[in-house]
Formats: C-alpha cells, sequence, structure tokens
C-alpha cells in the first residue's frame, strides 16, 4: 500500500501542465492542476480513545509570532515546513500564515479550526486518554505533492513518533 | 491532509479527519473521514457556537474506535443555522 498510489504519473503531469505553465508565466493556473487519487483506502486497528495520546494536526498555518517564523504564506509553490505548537497555547498568542482561505472565521473564534480548549474539555471528561504535548501546525497551500511527500510527511511523521501519539486528528483549512 | 492520514494510517497511529470539501478529500481515500457542508476557514463549525464545533469533533473522533478502512461519514452540519 503506497501513501499516493500514482505518484509517478501524477509528477509527471504536475512537470508538463501546472509547474511548466508556472515556470513560463508566473501565474498559477489550478484549470491545469491534477488533484491527486487513490484507488483504495488502507487498512489500520482502531483505538480506545479514552486510553490512548491525540495528537492535532492543523494545515491552518497557525504560529506562535512571538518564538516563531510565519510560514512563506505567499509563496506560489507552497511552503513544505511544519511549526510545533504547545497545546497549552493561548489562542491568541497564534497568528495564521496562509493566504488561502478568509482568515474571518478563525480570527472570530480559533476553535473553528484549533480546536484547542474543545480538546482539553475532552481529555478532562476522559474522552480523550491524553493529548500530545503540541499541535504539529502546516500552511496547506503545497501543489506540490511530491515534496508534500518527501519533505512535509517524514517531517509529520517524526513529530508523531516524537509525541508517542497512538491517534491522530487531522483538521484542514 | 488525506495522503498525510494515509502515510500515519501505514505507520500504525489511528488517524481520522473532517472535511468541508469531500470531492477533494474523498479522491485521496484516507482512513477514516466526516464530511460537513461546513466552510473553507471554518472546517469545525461556526464561529461562536460551540456545540457545532463539538459535535463535529466528537463524531470525527468517534471513527477512531473502528478499524480502518471506515466508509467516510456524511455529517448534517451545515454553514446556515
Amino acid at each position: 500500500m503506497e501513501i499516493f498510489e500514482d505518484r509517478a504519473n501524477w509528477a509527471a503531469t504536475f512537470r508538463i501542465g501546472w509547474l511548466a505553465h508556472y515556470q513560463r508565466t508566473g501565474e498559477t493556473d489550478f484549470k491545469q492542476y491534477n488533484r491527486p487519487k487513490n484507488n483504495t483506502a488502507p487498512a489500520g486497528s482502531g483505538v480506545d480513545l479514552r486510553r490512548s495520546r491525540l495528537v492535532l494536526i492543523s494545515s491552518a498555518g497557525g504560529y506562535i509570532p512571538a518564538t516563531q517564523a510565519p510560514f512563506d504564506a505567499p509563496n506560489p509553490l507552497g511552503d513544505y515546513s511544519i511549526r510545533l505548537l504547545p497545546v497549552t497555547t493561548p489562542l491568541a498568542a497564534i497568528a495564521y500564515a496562509h493566504d488561502h482561505y478568509d482568515h474571518a472565521a478563525v480570527i472570530a473564534d480559533p476553535q473553528v479550526l484549533l480546536p484547542l480548549e474543545h480538546l482539553a474539555a475532552l481529555e478532562h471528561n476522559g474522552t480523550i486518554g491524553e493529548l500530545a504535548s503540541n499541535v504539529i501546525s502546516f500552511m496547506g497551500y503545497q501543489p506540490d505533492v511530491g515534496r508534500v511527500i518527501d519533505e512535509l510527511i517524514p517531517a509529520i511523521y517524526r513529530a508523531v513518533q516524537a509525541e508517542e501519539a497512538q491517534a491522530a486528528l487531522l483538521v484542514p483549512s | 491532509m488525506g495522503l498525510i492520514a494515509r502515510a500515519l494510517e501505514l505507520d500504525g497511529v489511528a488517524t481520522t479527519l473532517t472535511s468541508w470539501n469531500a470531492g477533494v478529500t474523498r479522491l485521496t481515500m484516507p482512513p477514516r473521514a466526516t464530511f460537513t457542508r461546513l466552510a473553507r476557514g471554518a472546517t469545525l463549525g461556526r464561529p461562536g457556537d460551540a456545540a457545532q464545533q463539538l459535535r463535529v469533533l466528537e463524531a470525527t473522533l468517534a471513527l477512531l474506535a473502528q478499524d480502518a478502512p471506515v466508509v467516510p461519514v456524511s455529517l448534517d452540519e451545515h454553514v446556515d443555522p
């Protein structure tokens, strides 16, 4: 089972289509973008969440301006790095570097994308055994799926292993 | 997010996700997912609507109890109250 079943063909169409157009014109044209597709979902064992450590993975572009650099939100080729946000971080101390969604909702109520207080409450009432110490945060504009697999996913994998999490909740923006 | 979920699941971490964009997310074949009719930038619910956000969260987390792959679950959650 592969993360991406048809990576080679996808990469070829990306190079001659979307990427070539960008290199030629400096413009991004998502009419030429081939969305990644798989045929089969992977198998995996379920867990008892009451006895598990859960890590939150967010693509909202959250970072802590006081201590961290923002994501490269304006980059047309994307940003494939991650930031770790301690789950105890006050929501008001988190900013969002992501140019591909309207920030009005997350500014009004950060829990629409980053539910730290909700998850803390679920940990407190026993629904979740334990929350991982950090949220794994990235900016979810990444047109190059090859770089997602070669750069982003290994970084996330290492962070999940460091958190010793048995389960992950992924919240896209 | 679907590809990240697949990668972690293949490495033994149980994953679940929720998305307002069922069309794109479904193509990646994630192990467990809920789909809503919420909006980009407000994946878990309307701003200020903690009850809706918790419903989406709890329904999505509940899938972790099941062995994957799980048929994606459509939640009756909308942008409008």
